[in-house]
């Protein structure tokens, strides 16, 4: 009996083509989307080395400190940040003008700096001059006092960066990893799909089902199977478009990985059962539900505004913890992240709970035999 | 008994939609339940199928009370519903094996039930054809296929013709009176005198959610007054000749309209004769003449004094 109900409902599900749309085709064209968007957006992360100019004057040729650090920064390596052109006043103010470099310093004996707008390259040479201008006035006062001390000064580092990241930052992950959460819930459709297959008040199929000789918690049992692996496999597809056709870097753990996109199905497909048995209206209305319950979980995951995740994390935490998109999205965050299992592992406790809870209540609802009216 | 109902009231808020029904359906009979749309046919269906709960009654089929957990029962009862219940996303060929699946086990004695269940509504060149390619009358042959392919002692048909072509219906009919011939005992609901006329061993005529009445259809006709109704086209009738003919002791009513004189003739013989010598006596000349014998129709109208297809 469970391999006749299993393949059947598998070619029923697989055949809905607006469910298939849904549920697989929509996430794949917006990730396509999210990819094409943020294809300029990683770029402009990319660190650019900033054009800049110096004007010769005699100031800056006495001052060797300042002419040190810029030689320094403008050497060729790693750690270059500007290239530095030499110049007189007016030949640097031409090329700013014309946009060739992003800001001049002179020297009067003073630094100074001129920039025509303000921007992250302006910021950063801001940035870059008021280091040095702090470090050459506390340079100053060590040689006065103490003189001797002043390489233990140069030579010492106070902090030290050590970065909690395993993977590479990259803020549009956010996006993919919220996309795959409303993937997962997405799942609903299908859940919905089986309760209305199910309760004989819900649809004249139903009703020819419940006389079949067959316990309908059986029959719920058998089919939610067949709904499982149809979701499940459709997130694997995503997760593979993702991978291979967009590229999109999930990290190597891809045990985890599954595991979380298991239990994210599961989460989509009790909610989506549960609506489908608490609200006794047509499948149009049960579906407009889900779909506005879901954009709304993943909004508030960060899938249209990264910071939204952040904002609610911190703002309202116990949204973020009953939010299903929210767990599985800082699942996928915590494994890329994270050296340590254990935010991940909480992520999938609660979306358990959360799973089991729908369940229960759905059972409520569908475990009575009998209908007040069909 | 095949199915026994004694005492059921279902009520929806203060609707009384079944009250204090009681039922017999014997076994190897075609048992009608015939009544307007409201009367409480399908929720009396419903009922005995354990799907709808019921405030008070008892239900018993195969000698067994019926409840919703009585898988025994169920495995040998076979539904038609008056919506079409099946899956779009199957063929025609897949529908009728899973809902046969759920009965039988056996793949093989499966696919030949399928196969006889094909033939049976002549679906055969239609097999791969999903629903939504169906013709409403298919559709209606797939809905009973669905029902009865797992070969059902009981079949319960909820008006299984509405909305079908008169061939379809045709050939649902003449089904329903196969499978009977086959053994099953037939419960068939419909608000179609006609169907019921032709098909049913027994009819119980319900309305508000009683039965007014039930028998076998000359049992039926046999409970009212009307003898036959004799109809005349007449183009020059007096009130006063109107008021003589009601006066005739054979004569139950008799109304003029439009030059068309309709007389509700009581049981009795010659009531035709002694219309036309009182037309002769009185020289009253008259066009086209019949009569006809009594209907279901009128059953129902005599004893709840409105039409059937109220």
């Amino acid at each position: 009996m469970f391999k006749h109900i299993f393949i059947t409902r598998t070619k029923c599900l697989i055949r809905d083509k607006r469910l298939l749309f849904w549920t697989l085709m929509f996430p794949i064209v917006l990730a396509t989307l999210f990819k094409v968007a943020f294809a300029n957006l990683s770029s402009a992360e990319v660190f650019k080395i900033i054009d800049i100019a110096v004007v010769l004057k005699e100031d800056y040729s006495t001052n060797q400190g300042f002419k040190g650090a810029i030689e320094q920064v403008s050497k060729e390596g790693p750690n270059k940040l500007f290239n530095v052109t030499a110049t007189s006043e007016k030949n640097a103010e031409e090329l700013l003008k014309n946009g060739k470099i992003s800001g001049y310093i002179y020297l009067n004996p003073e630094v100074n700096l001129v920039v025509k707008s303000s921007g992250l390259n302006q910021t950063i040479i801001k940035t870059f001059l008021d280091n040095y201008k702090e470090n050459a006035i506390n340079i100053a006062a060590i040689m006065k006092v103490n003189p001797k001390a002043i390489t233990t000064y140069l030579k010492k580092d106070y902090t030290k960066e050590i970065s909690l990241y395993k993977g590479q930052p990259d803020t549009t992950l956010n996006y993919f990893y919220a996309l795959i959460a409303m993937a997962c819930l997405y799942g609903s459709f299908l859940g919905l799909k089986e309760i209305t297959d199910i309760q004989g008040d819900l649809s004249k199929r139903a009703a020819r089902i419940n006389m079949a000789p067959i316990r309908k918690m059986k029959m719920f049992i058998y089919s939610l199977s067949a709904t499982l692996l149809i979701d499940f496999t459709e997130i694997l597809i995503l997760l593979g478009y993702l991978s291979f056709g967009l590229k999109i870097d999930f990290g190597n753990q891809l045990f985890f990985i599954v595991l979380l996109c298991l239990i994210g199905c599961i989460t989509g497909i009790s909610f989506g059962a549960m609506i489908s048995a608490i609200i006794k209206k047509n499948e149009g209305l049960k579906s407009s539900i889900l779909i506005a319950v879901t954009m709304l979980e993943s909004f508030l995951a960060g899938m249209m505004y990264v910071n939204m995740k952040y904002i609610v994390e911190k703002n309202m935490p116990l949204l973020a913890y009953i939010n299903p998109a929210a767990l599985i999205t800082d699942g996928f965050y915590s494994l890329y992240y994270y050296n340590s299992h254990q935010r991940f592992f909480i992520n999938i406790f609660i979306l358990s709970a959360l799973s089991l809870l729908f369940c229960l209540i759905t059972y409520i609802f569908i475990r009575r035999p009998q209908y007040a009216s069909l | 008994m095949i199915v026994k109902v004694t005492n059921l009231v279902k009520r929806y808020g203060e609707l009384l939609a079944l009250d204090h029904l009681n039922l017999e359906v014997k076994e190897g009979e075609i048992f009608g339940l015939l009544g307007p749309n409201g009367s409480g046919k399908s929720t009396a269906i419903n009922c005995i199928l354990s799907l709808l709960k019921y405030d008070k009654g008892e239900i018993m089929i195969f000698n067994k009370p019926m409840g919703p957990d009585a898988y025994e029962i169920k495995k040998y009862i076979g539904v038609v519903m008056q919506d079409v219940a099946v899956f779009e996303e199957l063929t025609v060929y897949e529908n009728i094996d899973y809902f046969c699946g759920l009965y039988i086990n056996d793949k093989i004695k499966r696919k030949t039930l399928v196969e006889e269940a094909l033939d049976f509504v002549a679906l055969k060149d239609y097999t791969k054809f999903y629903p939504k390619k169906l013709s409403g009358g298919l559709l209606r042959r797939l809905n009973i296929a669905c029902g009865i392919a797992h070969k059902p002692k009981l079949i319960i048909l909820d008006e299984p013709t509405v909305a079908v072509d008169p061939q379809s219906r045709n050939n649902i009919l003449t089904g329903i009176k196969r499978l009977n011939d086959q053994g099953a005992t037939i419960i068939y609901t419909t608000h179609y005198m006609e169907e019921v006329e032709q098909l049913c061993d027994r009819i119980a005529i319900l309305d508000k959610g009683k039965t007014v009445a039930l028998g076998t259809k000359d049992e039926l006709k046999a409970m009212i007054n009307l003898g036959e109704k004799i109809t005349l086209e007449i183009f020059n009738f007096s009130p006063k000749a109107l008021e003589e003919l009601n006066e005739l002791p054979t004569v139950d009513n008799a109304s003029y309209i439009e030059s068309t004189l309709v007389i509700r003739a009581k049981k009795g013989k010659n009531n035709m004769v002694r219309i036309l010598e009182f037309l002769n006596t009185r020289d009253i000349e008259f066009g086209k003449i019949y009569s006809e014998l009594p209907t279901l129709n009128d059953v129902f109208l005599e004893i709840t004094g409105k039409e059937l297809r109220d």
